[in-house]
Formats: structure tokens, sequence, C-alpha cells
């Protein structure tokens, strides 16, 4: 007899564990506390603007203007998952940007002239490979040499201005090329954002029975078909709702596209591989997970490799969006992506967030921005209601962690 | 007989949803006198301080207490209040700060100040008085963070003392101390005692009531079963009033037939990872197959260096081997000893053992991941399904797998541990103090897994302080001295007298 029996006779009793824990409550009180707050903002600026932020004009732009912030947050949820900092990310994403504005301005034009489209492939091909090269130089620093993350990246931050003013030399490049201004500034025609549509609620249905059959096969005990139906019937409304409004504009926006499917596979990423679990461990306690095997070296390393891939698409799409590299690209851009994971519910003490809450919390920041500057606030309060709406939220959230 | 009491609970009842946690609670604890407070995990103790600690204010709970004759009322900043009226409370888990001094710790907050500077030689004459005056051995100026455990107590004591505490709670003092701290730290109460201050002493290691208390007062399932007089009391009638029936043996008994030696470890030399001082200096033994090998020693002998040497996260060896079934083998970490069916539960679970602030399911398989995985995926079904099992093999008490095991009780998270290694298939399993900080209850099922597992054909390596325990569980038992290993012991030659004397290096 051997230990492989062991465990077996339970199995086949196959009892249904109930999903009503505390931590599940209080997590989701917590994604409805931040998207309460994001529905009570777009009422006020509707109000305020009598409606006018609610055109599908703005709503579509609204969109378009957080994927940079939104491609840095989503690595940054992970890069703080482990209990680390990326100060550099901002600047990486300028960076890049200019770096990719001179190969279109400069580069292409001699090597493979009159080709705009494969311009356009070759030089998101450059800005993830410049990304990824500079995520792997400091991730090496960090995760190996065993410099605290703070300080490597922001040391990191001033290389990479100087890098900047050296490759700009001070002057705007332009990146405005037919082909590569579609990567921000894009949309799919209108028929094909309700092709689309269709594509991922036929997913969403697919998806959910695949899941109630693996369940099945394992001997859990369904839950109602309802409750998975009106869900996914929810999220195909909002699916079909969306697509509809930016249809009345222009379309489905090819960035926000870009950042859809970047956030599906790094939610994927987070909650499916191990991968994703082994960094959730690692925050919420390192010396567990390093005696659980977990090389937690090489796991930190590929964190802040990642971080720099996403940055390298940040760049890209910064350079297409403004349409040309300048010596101020990415400032600041850090911040507005710490505090989208920190409104999304990510702990700065590591082992908690979501890719998921940090979209919310980077539509949340975005949507003031847009809001204000609607209403010809001047940039200064601009700043000062941001500062309050992050930190009232969290203040908001460790409240009902209390009272909980 | 005209009894002097100095605390007197009447009545007390506090209610949590959905549960009586305490349920009509009186009884009285005499000045002077050292109360062992006794009960299983969740019978109540640790409300019941927290009432009288000010955790819970007045008027949370149900009843009165008559302190010193008069009605306890802690309201409002109530911990500080409680402190105040002379009652302090010594935590499992010690809140001292690390990077400062003895004399910085013991008065924190309370730094007697001339013209806004702190007279620093006043805190530690100070507090030299009041380590001399109880007989304790520590330095005022020492940094607590390279005191040992024992030290790091009795410095908390002396915090409490120099608040002029007149009743002293110390809940578990002893569930990290070694055999000599502990008989210092029962020497401490003495004096107490003999000073005229009234603690009141929480364990889980029955002897210590008979070694220390005057009166004991059990509790179970929130109620008081008992108050009796120590001397009248036995380990039986004690451990029959804890769980409210007999309890024949603490251990229960195998059945098992260990076979050949599996895994050996020859002559190992090592130095720790940090200073690259050498921490074993020549440790030999070896494992039979389903066997029970008990590792004995005094704390600071190099027991959990040794462990975690073999499991590969520790120091460099630098002389040496390990042969598992003859074969030499290197391990370099974790995941390699895992891959040679070598786990490790460690000693302590919270900082070793467990994600706190993660799911029962995703500790139990942490480091089993790739049995359900491919590159892409965790098959999360499977995943529940197989933890299920172990969790109900193991009699894990939880509501579902998802609940975060910061939620559970000391017994259960030290099942999740478990499990969570028996998943990985072991075929020497390496305990490391399995049964600290768990209730009698909870010991006893770990005691039936052990033995169960052995008798499967999976050999244990069990660290344990309690001597008692290594005693009743082990088939032999090597006892480490000073970094080495200073003999093998059949169980049927070992004595608690043989182990001491091989312990110290008498024999």
């Amino acid at each position: 007899m051997d230990i492989s029996t062991f465990g077996q006779k339970a199995r086949k009793d196959g009892d249904s564990h109930k999903t009503t824990a505390l931590s599940q409550q209080r997590r989701n009180i917590q994604t409805y506390i931040i998207i309460i707050l994001l529905i009570a903002i777009w009422g006020i600026f509707a109000i305020a603007t009598k409606g006018g932020y609610l055109s599908s004009q703005n709503i579509s732009n609204l969109f378009r203007q957080m994927t940079v912030t939104s491609l840095l947050a989503a690595g940054m949820v992970l890069v703080m998952v482990i209990g680390g900092i990326d100060l550099s990310v901002g600047k990486l994403a300028g960076f890049v940007s200019v770096v990719v504005a001179l190969f279109q301005r400069d580069i292409w034009i001699q090597i493979i002239p009159n080709q705009p489209i494969l311009a356009a492939a070759l030089s998101v091909v450059v800005g993830l490979f410049v990304g990824a090269l500079f995520g792997i130089f400091q991730a090496y620093i960090i995760a190996y040499l065993r410099v605290p993350a703070f300080i490597v990246t922001l040391g990191g931050q001033f290389i990479l201005n100087g890098g900047i003013l050296l490759v700009t030399a001070g002057k705007t490049i332009a990146a405005n090329q037919p082909g590569f201004s579609d990567i921000a500034q894009g949309y799919l025609p209108k028929s094909a954002g309700w092709v689309l549509a269709a594509v991922v609620i036929a997913a969403l249905f697919v998806l959910m029975f695949q899941d109630r059959r693996a369940k099945a096969r394992f001997g859990f005990a369904p839950k109602p078909i309802y409750q998975g139906i009106s869900r996914t019937v929810f999220f195909s409304v909002l699916v079909l709702l969306y697509v509809f409004i930016v249809n009345q504009y222009k379309g489905v926006q090819i960035p926000v596209l870009i950042l859809g499917m970047t956030v599906i596979v790094m939610s994927y990423i987070s909650t499916n591989t191990r991968f994703g679990r082994y960094a959730y461990a690692l925050g919420g306690n390192r010396e567990a997970a390093r005696l659980s095997g977990i090389n937690i070296k090489k796991q930190t390393f590929l964190i802040f490799v990642l971080m720099g891939v996403l940055c390298g698409l940040a760049g890209v799409v910064l350079a297409s969006y403004v349409g040309y590299g300048t010596i101020a690209a990415g400032a600041g851009y850090e911040l507005d992506a710490i505090a989208s994971c920190v409104l999304g519910g990510t702990s700065t003490l590591g082992g908690s967030g979501t890719i998921f809450g940090a979209m919310v919390g980077a539509l949340i920041m975005t949507s003031l921005n847009t809001g204000l500057q609607m209403m010809n606030v001047a940039p200064a309060w601009q700043y000062v209601l941001r500062g309050a709406v992050l930190v009232l939220a969290v203040v908001i959230d460790v409240y009902f962690k209390k009272s909980n | 007989m005209d009894e002097d009491i100095i605390l007197d609970f009447q009545h007390i009842t506090k209610r949590f949803p959905g549960i009586v946690a305490l349920d009509d609670v009186s009884f009285q604890v005499r000045r002077g006198e050292i109360h062992g407070l006794c009960g299983e995990n969740g019978a109540g103790k640790s409300t019941l301080m927290k009432i009288l600690s000010g955790v819970y204010p007045y008027g949370d709970y149900e009843g009165n207490i008559i302190y010193d004759g008069q009605e306890l009322k802690l309201e409002g900043s109530a911990i500080h209040q409680a402190a105040q009226e002379g009652i302090a409370i010594v935590y499992q888990e010690l809140t001292l700060v690390p990077g400062m001094t003895v004399g910085e710790n013991i008065f924190l907050g309370r730094e007697p100040v001339e013209y806004g500077a702190i007279l620093w030689d006043r805190v530690y004459a100070d507090t030299q008085k009041i380590l001399n005056e109880y007989k304790m051995n520590v330095h005022p100026q020492e940094i607590v963070r390279n005191l040992g455990v024992g030290k790091m107590q009795m410095t908390e004591i002396a915090k409490a003392l120099s608040e002029n505490a007149k009743v002293l709670i110390l809940d578990e003092p002893t569930s990290a101390l070694s055999e000599a701290e502990v008989s210092q730290l029962m020497e401490i109460l003495e004096t107490l005692k003999s000073h005229g201050v009234t603690c009141i002493y929480i364990t889980h290691k029955l002897e210590e009531f008979f070694r220390i208390t005057d009166r004991v007062t059990v509790l179970r399932d929130g109620k008081v079963v008992t108050t009796q007089e120590t001397s009248n009391l036995t380990s039986e009638k004690l451990v029959h009033y804890m769980v409210g029936r007999e309890m024949k043996e603490r251990f229960p008994k195998g059945n098992r037939q260990p076979g050949e030696v599996i895994f050996e470890v020859n002559d190992l030399h090592a130095l720790d990872p940090d200073k690259g001082r050498e921490v074993l200096k020549g440790v030999s033994f070896d494992v039979r197959k389903g066997e029970i090998l008990g590792i004995a020693g005094l704390m600071g002998s190099g027991r959990t260096e040794l462990v975690m040497t073999i499991f590969g996260e520790y120091g460099k060896i630098t002389r040496g081997t390990l042969k598992l079934s003859g074969r030499e083998i290197i391990i370099h970490n974790g995941h390699e000893a895992m891959q040679y069916g070598i786990s490790l539960v460690p000693e302590d679970r919270k900082q070793h053992g467990l994600v706190l602030i993660s799911s029962i399911l995703k500790n139990i398989t942490l480091p089993n991941l790739d049995r359900f995985s491919s590159f892409m995926r965790v098959n999360q079904d499977l995943e529940l399904s197989e933890s299920m099992a172990f969790a109900k093999d193991l009699a894990i008490k939880a509501p579902n797998l998802f609940v975060p095991v910061e939620s559970l009780s000391g017994g259960n998270q030290q099942k999740v541990v478990i499990a969570k290694w028996l998943m990985s298939k072991p075929q020497i399993l390496i305990m490391d103090d399995p049964t600290r900080g768990v209730d009698v209850g909870a010991k006893y099922e770990i005691y039936k897994l052990m033995n169960e597992l052995a008798e499967r054909g999976i050999s244990i390596i069990m660290i344990s302080s309690d001597l008692q325990e290594v005693l009743g569980m082990s088939d032999r038992v090597m006892v480490m001295c000073k970094g080495s290993s200073n003999g093998t012991l059949d169980i049927a030659e070992a004595t608690q007298e043989r182990i001491m004397a091989l312990a110290t290096g008498i024999a």
C-alpha cells in the first residue's frame, strides 16, 4: 500500500462546497464599491455636462484614452502582488515610444519603403523587444542581485529619461505615418464590430457550458443553470451595449481591442496558471512559497520581464496615440498605473489584487480626467480632485473591511 | 477559610454572531496564586482573557468582573486602562520591537523625560533594577532581536511588571521554549508569586499545570467545568474535564513494522546561510521505511537547521553525504527535495508553512500545482476535488476550502500544512514540531495520522521539544547536542533521563 491511495476514499462522496466564503464576499464588496464609485462619477459628470459626457463620441474617446495607463496597470498588478513596485514604467513606455517613432520616421523608409502595414508591424516588434530588454536588465538586478525594486526602478527612471533625451536630441519625432497611426487611432468597420460582438458572446456561452461540464465530471453538484445563464446574458448585454455605443461614433477602437486582448491574457495568467498562482503565494508569504519549492528568484525575474513587455506595448500605443515621440513622453504614467491598481483593490503589501479591479481603477482615473477637462476645471483643481478620489476610495475600502 | 480574592468572574457571557463563546462563566482567582486556565482551542480561554485585558470593553459582554473589591469597567481605550489597573497580558506572539534594546522596550511609551530629553541612564538603571528583582538574566542594553525566545519573554514579563502589574496573564508562554528555558520561566513565576503577583497561566502542556499552578479552572465549550486545587488533579482527570470524555492514552498505539533503511545521513557538516558559521558539526543517522524517527535536543542544538539543510533550503553543506535507497543524492533546493520524495512540514506554520491570506485550497495545492497543470493551465476542478479528498481525510474543520487559513484554529492550520505536504506524496516526511500550539484533541488526531502514514510505508522524521511526545510516538530517538548527533536510542531503552543526558552532553 502506498500514499497514492490516500485521499481516494472521500473522493467519490463529492459534496459541493458553497462559495459563500467570507473572503469571497469581502472581495466582492470591494469590487462593488469601485464599480459604484465609477457609476457615481459618470452620473455626476453626465448631469454637470447636461448629458454631453455620455455621448457616444465621448465614451469612445474615454476608453481609447485609458489604454496606455491600463496596459501599464495590467502589469503593475502582478508586480505589486509579489510585493514589488516599478517606478520606471512611465519612462520605459516613453522611451519605447520615441525609439519606435525614430524607426517610423527614419529607418523603415530606407529598408522597406511604401509598406506601411509591414512597417507598423515591425514597429510593434521593436517596441516589445526594447521593453523586454530593459525589463530583463532591471529584473535581473532585482531578482538575482537582490536590490530592492524601488531603488532599481527609480534608477531605471533616471536612466530612461537620459535615454529619451539621447534618442530625441531634445526634438519631437513624428510618428503619424499611415498604418502606424491605426494602432491607437484606428477603428474596426462597424459590421466587423458586430461580428466581433457575436464571437465574444458565443465564446462566453461556450465557456459557461464547458465549465459546467468540467464541474460535473469531477462530481460537483452543479449550480442552478439559470445562474450561469443570467450571468452570461448580463455580460453579453454589456458587450452589445458597448458595440452599439461606439458604433454610433466611429466603431470599435483598435487600441481598446488591443487592451481587451491583453486584459484577457493577463487575467488568465494571473488566475489560471501556475505562474500566476505562485505570484500570489510569493506576495502572501515569501518563506512559505520558498519552502513549497517555488523558485522565488525566477518568479520575480519573470514578473518584471513581463512588466517590461507590457511597457513596450504601451509605448507603441503611446507613440501612435499622440502621433509623435517627445521628451515628455510617459512622464508620470507610473503614478497613474499605481493609483489604478490601488483603486482596484491591489494591496501595497503584496498578496492580493486583480487585473479586473485595476482596469476599473484605470477607468475611474481616466473618467475623472476627461470629465474635469470637459467641465473646464482648472488643471490645478483636477490634480486635487483626482488625489482626493484616490484617497477617499481607499478610506471607504478600509472602513468596509473593518466593519466586516 | 477566609479567602483573599483578587478577581471574581461573575456570570460572564459573551456572544458573537452565531455562537456563544462564553456561557455564564463564574470563578474566582485568589491573590498571589498561579491559576491555571485549561481547555481545548475554542473553549473560550482567549475570549475570557480578551475581556479581562480590555480587548472587548465593558458592555460588550454580560456579567461582572470584581477586581480587587471593585467592579472592573474597562471602557473607552480599554486596553490602556487595563494596564493602568495593573492587569497585563503576555501574548503567545511576543509584542516587542526587535530593533530596540531591552530597556527601550520596557519603557516604550513611558520614557522618563526631563526638559524634553529622555533620561537614558534612568531607563537602563530602572530596567536593571526590575531584572535583578525578579532574577532575570538579561542585559538591559541588549538588542531584542539578538535574544533567544526565552529572554524575549522575560523582557515582556519585565515590561508588564515595570507597569506595576498585579495580575499577569500568560498565554501559552512555553510553546516556543526549550526545556532549560521553561525551567527558568518556572523559577521566575515562583519569584513573582513570592512578590505577591497573581498569575493566570494558559497552556496546552498539561504537565506544566502540575509543575507550577496552585489551582486550575477548566473550560469547555464556553462553560466552566470545574475549578480545583491542582493537588487534587491528575492528567487523566484534567483531560477528562477538557474533552468531556475519557481519553485512555495521549498517544495512540500504532501497529507498524519498520522495514529496511531508506535514508542515511553520514557525518553531515554545514554552515549557516548568512554568517558562514558552522551549525552542523557531524550529524549521522538513518531512517527505515515506515519508521517514525524522533529527533530530540535542546533549543539551539541544530535540529531545525539539520532538517532545513537536508531539505536544501538552509546553508551550505561542507562535508558528509545523504543517501536515499542506497544512492547518494545532492539536494540544492526544496523543489529538488520534493522530487526525491522528501517533504518538510516546517516549524513555524504561520511564518514558513502557510500563506495566511490565501484559501485552504490554494495553500494545500501550492507545492503540488504541477500535478494539476500543464504549462498553460491549472485544472481548477481537479485541484478542488483532490484537495477536498485530503481535507476530508484529515478532518479539516472549515465551512469550505475557500476560507482563508488565517480564520482557522491552530490545529486546523497545522492539518492544512500536513495536507499540503501529503499531497506531494512523500517517501520521507520531515515534521518540525508538528503539534506546537495545537490543542489536545487535535494533537491526538495528528498522532493518529502519523501512525497511519507510517503504516503506509512513509518514513517520518519528527522533531519535538516535548519529550513525552518523542517517547510516545517514535520507534527510535536521535538526540542532538550542540550541532552534532549524540546517539540514537531504541524506544525500548529510551527514557526522559537518558535523552536529557545525551542532549545536554553529559552522556
